[in-house]
C-alpha cells in the first residue's frame, strides 16, 4: 500500500470495503469509483452482502452462552477429570476381583497410595534418567533451543501444562528434553548440565491418583533423587548430587511448575 | 500469573467463536461441540501463550484447525459434503422480514468452497484484518485477498442471477 498511484485492483477494492487501506489508498479508490459506475455497482452489491452476512448471523451474540461452553465449568471439569478415571478403574477393578499384579497393586495402592505412586513414580524418572543421560551423543529429542516446542509437545501428551524449569540460577544449564514412555502413560523428561558435568533430569509423569505427597528423597543402586506429588502429577528430580542439593533443586522446581497453573 | 487474564480474553470471544461456527456448520449442535473442543484445546495450550496479545486470532486459529479435521475425517465418509447442504437454524426466523433475503445469501454461501467462506466469513462478519485472516488460516495474505475477492463475486453471481444450485432453490 506504499504507491497510492499504481492501478487499482480487485483486491483494493475489497480492501476498501473492509477498510484496509491506509487513508491515500482509500481515497485513490473512492475517486476511481466515482469515475467508474458500473464497478461501484459491484462493489456495492459486495458491501450489501457483507452487511447482509453480518445481519444474518448477529443474533448468535446475544444468545446466552450454553453451559457446556462456560469456562469456569470447562476448567472444574478438566481437572476432574483425572480422579474420574481412577476412581472408574478403582471400582471396575474392586467389581472384578481381578487377582495377582492389579489386586497386588491396589492392595497397597488403598493401603499406602502416596507411598506406592512415589515408588513407581521414582523407579521410572531413574530407569528414564540412567538410559537418556548414558547418551552423550543425543540426550535429548528436542535441543534447548526447541524449548517453547518440547514444552506444547509435552504438555498436549501429558494434558497438562508443564514447561521445563529454569535452573540456572543453581548453576544448572538446560540442555533439552523428551517424551518419556512408562507402563502409566507419557512423562516429561527435561535435562540439564551441572557443574563437573552432572547430569540432572527432571520427570513429570501425570498419575492416577490425586494425591499429594511431599517432596522426600528416593535412592536407586547409582543416583539419587527427589521425589513428590502435586495435585495428581508426580516430579522426580535425579541426579548423582548431594541429598541436600537435590532437595533445594527439587524445591526449586516445585515453586516453579507448581504455579503454573 | 497472567493466565486470569488470558482467561477473561477467552471467555469475551466464546459469543464471536459460537457465531463463527453457527455460521460454518449447519447444524447448532455440531457448531456448538466445535466451539466446546476449541476451549478445551486453549485451555490445554494456555501455557504456550507468552502474553495476552492475539487471543481472538490464536482462538480463531485453534477452532480452524479443529474445523478442518473434522472435515477431513467426514469426507472419508462415502456420503460426503455434509456443509453444502442448506443451513436450517440461522437466517430461518420468519418474523425477520428480510429473512427470505438472508436465507438465499446463506444458501448461496454454503456452495461456496470452504476455503472461500471460512475467508468471506473471518472478514466480513468477524470483522478480522486481512493480516489475521491470514494469521488464523494460516495461508498467506495475498491468498486470503485472492480467496475474499473470488468468493464474494462468486456470491453476488449467484444471489443476483439466481445462479443456485437448482436441488438448493426455494419454492417462493
Amino acid at each position: 500500500m506504499s504507491d497510492p498511484g499504481r492501478p487499482i485492483a480487485e483486491e483494493d477494492l475489497h480492501a476498501w470495503i473492509d477498510g484496509q487501506l491506509d487513508a491515500d489508498r482509500q481515497l485513490a479508490v473512492s475517486r476511481y469509483l466515482q469515475d467508474h459506475p458500473d464497478v461501484a455497482r459491484r462493489v456495492a452489491a459486495w458491501r450489501n452482502q457483507k452487511d447482509a452476512l453480518r445481519a444474518a448471523f448477529t443474533a448468535v451474540l446475544a444468545e446466552p452462552i450454553p453451559s457446556r461452553l462456560q469456562l469456569d465449568r470447562l476448567i472444574r471439569h478438566r481437572l476432574a477429570r483425572r480422579s474420574v478415571i481412577w476412581r472408574m478403574a478403582a471400582s471396575a477393578l474392586l467389581a472384578f476381583g481381578l487377582g495377582g499384579a492389579a489386586g497386588w497393586f491396589l492392595h497397597n495402592g488403598l493401603q499406602r497410595p502416596g507411598t506406592a505412586a512415589i515408588t513407581l513414580l521414582a523407579q521410572q524418572a531413574v530407569s528414564n534418567h540412567v538410559v537418556y543421560t548414558a547418551d552423550r551423543r543425543r540426550p535429548t529429542e528436542l535441543g534447548a533451543q526447541q524449548r517453547d516446542d518440547l514444552a506444547r509437545w509435552v504438555s498436549n501428551r501429558l494434558n497438562h501444562q508443564v514447561a521445563p524449569p529454569d535452573l540456572s540460577a543453581d548453576g544448572f544449564s538446560y540442555i533439552g528434553g523428551r517424551l518419556a514412555a512408562t507402563p502409566d502413560g507419557a512423562a516429561g523428561l527435561f535435562m540439564y548440565d551441572g557443574p563437573q558435568s552432572v547430569r540432572l533430569t527432571v520427570f513429570v509423569l501425570p498419575l492416577k491418583t490425586a494425591s499429594e505427597m511431599p517432596i522426600q528423597p528416593v535412592d536407586f543402586a547409582h543416583v539419587d533423587g527427589c521425589a513428590w506429588i502435586d495435585k495428581g502429577i508426580g516430579y522426580t528430580v535425579v541426579g548423582k548430587l548431594p541429598p541436600s542439593e537435590l532437595r533445594r533443586i527439587a524445591e526449586q522446581v516445585r515453586q516453579q511448575l507448581s504455579g503454573t497453573t | 500469573m497472567t493466565n486470569s487474564g488470558v482467561l477473561t480474553r477467552i471467555e469475551d470471544c466464546i459469543p464471536a467463536l459460537r457465531r463463527y461456527a453457527a455460521a460454518l456448520l449447519r447444524n447448532r449442535e455440531d457448531a456448538d461441540d466445535l466451539v466446546h473442543d476449541c476451549l478445551v484445546r486453549a485451555l490445554d495450550k494456555l501455557h504456550t501463550r507468552r502474553d495476552d496479545a492475539d487471543v481472538r486470532a490464536w482462538l480463531f486459529a485453534i477452532m480452524h484447525n479443529v474445523f478442518i479435521s473434522q472435515l477431513r475425517r467426514s469426507k472419508a465418509r462415502p456420503s460426503g459434503e455434509p456443509l453444502a447442504e442448506t443451513h436450517e437454524s440461522i437466517g430461518t426466523r420468519p418474523e425477520q422480514e428480510s429473512s427470505l433475503h438472508w436465507r438465499d445469501l446463506i444458501k448461496a454461501l454454503n456452495q461456496l468452497p470452504v476455503e472461500q467462506r471460512t475467508v468471506i466469513l473471518l472478514v466480513s462478519v468477524e470483522d478480522l484484518s486481512y493480516a489475521e485472516t491470514a494469521q488464523v488460516l494460516g495461508i498467506p495474505i495475498g491468498t486470503v485477498m485472492s480467496r475474499l475477492a473470488r468468493g464474494r463475486e462468486r456470491l453476488r453471481q449467484m444471489t443476483e442471477e439466481g445462479d443456485i444450485r437448482p436441488a438448493l432453490r426455494r419454492v417462493k
